[in-house]
């Protein structure tokens, strides 16, 4: 698939990632939990062991500084995927991602933590484990805290938490590590109304014309809302790319759905 | 935006590649992995914390499981009639206190990669960190039961000699052992979940083919290969050796423990880098 540009030029054409002739095939099991037992046992059946999965084709698109470019598409997509090859998670099987800039990742499936540790224990490790030094999530420590608003809880397990305050504290830290591109997949969903609010607030914040923000969600009424550009992706191509409004219906023509509460929020 | 920062911009931060011949290039491995020493440090400190060791409680419980377990191995060489005293039973806390090093951070390694899923999903480090991690907690867990062991050797009357200065060698030599195993476990345990179901028989036969219960010189003529085959033969010969018997160890020993953790970490270290880009997607 070729390169396509956005229809509007942002406030700076910088790109921020730089994706060329991407592919991406990986092997998994059929079973939904792989065991010695069942592997014998699917050997002894002649049945097929694992499939393969080609979650990215031959994908090329620049992703620029100065704007925040959303990416829609059906479960199965390639979406998340993308974004793990974008943060470094999963390397390509084909092609080269250049990235110009530190990312912050905020990821689906969870939120990165240990649920038997404290929040503030998690706070740090999630701050550690992105690169950060103990000195300035010292420093970012209480801003991160306020951020979430959860100063009470703080010091309990994170498995007292519910998933909504998991992902408020999740965001806190992603934010807080001031990237220069920042990812969000999905992972805001859980967050209570208040939340969700205040968290699409300080994405419009953060964006600038040194920072790229790639936010990948179902809810159409609210990328509508932040996204300079859309790119929708289906079966791991990119189908089409440009203004919001006009990638939008494209891909509400294609489900057969209008605008409704089902496909507009969620974020 | 200025146009100075426009061209810092221009440098690729990172660039994103197919791996070659099924390896990372090491070097800027083995760098992100010391960026991550911290990581490491706040990981095991938190566990160790969530488990209650950081109470006085705690680290009593640490220091009394291992030997409430000497004592009743204790107890079952005497009902089976072996002879010893204070040396037997010096040498077996010793050793024991050693194996449950090992086999700690090989049964907790095995879960490293598998129990930090969320992290692995979400977050881009050396997947390394984490059986390195688990194998430090095994390493915290186990400097108590060294205070355990100098009160016996006080209280036994062994002797204190220069060949103990050999122990920091052969303490880093295990952990190197150790952490291969772990390493070698973790990546098993990401495509087989139940092998670590295995580990805990595996422990109880390799601490029976191990001079623990019993010392080497004790070990029958036609067993002898034991000596070569059993991993830990050496290691915890040398041990007892040094702590116990007073006397340096066996240069055989040495070469053939650093021959074990050399070619166990490069294998391990080769598996699970070759294999760990695909975690992400197997757990």
């Amino acid at each position: 698939m070729s390169s396509l540009s956005a229809s509007n030029s942002p406030r700076t054409r910088e790109s921020a990632v730089s994706i060329r002739s991407l592919g991406l095939v990986y092997t998994t099991t059929l079973d939904r939990r792989p065991t010695l037992r069942n592997r014998l046992g699917r050997l002894a059946r002649r049945q097929r062991q694992t499939r393969i999965v080609h979650a990215v084709k031959d994908l090329t698109l620049d992703i620029p500084y100065g704007q925040v470019t959303g990416i829609i598409g059906s479960n199965g997509a390639g979406k998340s995927t993308l974004m793990r090859v974008i943060s470094g998670i999963l390397p390509p099987t084909s092609g080269k991602v250049e990235v110009f800039g530190k990312v912050s990742t905020l990821l689906s499936l969870g939120v990165g933590f240990n649920n038997k540790l404290t929040g503030r224990e998690n706070v740090y490790l999630g701050g550690l484990a992105a690169g950060m030094s103990r000195d300035q999530i010292d420093e970012k420590f209480d801003s991160i805290v306020e951020f979430s608003g959860l100063e009470d809880v703080i010091d309990a397990p994170m498995r007292t938490y519910s998933s909504g305050m998991q992902s408020r504290l999740a965001f806190s830290v992603a934010a807080s590590l001031d990237p220069d591109i920042f990812i969000i997949d999905e992972a805001l969903s859980t967050g209570d109304a208040r939340f969700k609010v205040k968290s699409i607030e300080r994405i419009r914040q953060m964006k600038s014309d040194d920072r790229a923000l790639i936010v990948v969600s179902h809810a159409l009424k609210v990328l509508r809302e932040i996204c300079d550009e859309i790119i929708w992706m289906d079966k791991g191509r990119m189908v089409k790319r440009g203004e919001p409004l006009e990638v939008i219906k494209a891909y509400r023509a294609f489900l057969h759905v209008g605008s409704s509460p089902e496909t507009d929020e969620d974020f | 935006m200025s146009a100075s920062q426009h061209q810092v911009k221009r440098q690729p931060v990172a660039v994103y590649q197919p791996f070659q011949h099924g390896l990372p290039s090491l070097k800027e491995y083995f760098s992100s992995l010391w960026k991550r020493r911290d990581f490491i440090f706040e990981y095991a400190r938190a566990d160790l914390h969530q488990k209650q060791y950081g109470t006085v409680l705690g680290q009593l419980w640490l220091i009394l499981t291992p030997l409430i377990l000497a004592g009743i191995y204790y107890l079952l060489l005497i009902i089976i009639g072996v002879k010893g005293g204070a040396e037997r039973f010096g040498h077996l806390t010793g050793t024991l206190f050693l194996f449950y090093l090992v086999t700690n951070s090989i049964v907790s390694g095995a879960k490293s990669v598998t129990s930090g899923s969320k992290l692995v999903l979400n977050s881009a480090f050396p997947r390394l960190v984490l059986p390195i991690a688990e194998t430090l907690i095994a390493l915290m867990r186990f400097i108590p039961t060294m205070i355990v062991l100098l009160g016996i050797h006080l209280a036994l009357g062994l002797p204190f000699t220069i060949h103990m200065l050999w122990a920091p060698a052969i303490l880093l030599l295990v952990l190197g052992f150790a952490l291969s195993c772990a390493i070698i476990a973790a990546t098993i345990n990401v495509y087989f979940r139940d092998a670590q179901n295995l580990l805990p028989y595996l422990s109880r036969t390799l601490l029976y083919l191990s001079p623990v219960l019993y010392t080497s010189e004790m070990l029958d003529q036609r067993l002898n290969f034991l000596t070569v085959i059993n991993p830990l033969f050496p290691f915890l010969d040398s041990w007892s050796a040094i702590m116990i018997e007073g006397r340096a160890p066996l240069m055989s020993d040495l070469i053939l423990g650093l021959g074990w953790t050399l070619a166990l970490f490069s294998l391990g270290s080769y598996i699970f880098l070759t294999r760990e880009r695909e975690f992400a997607v197997r757990i």
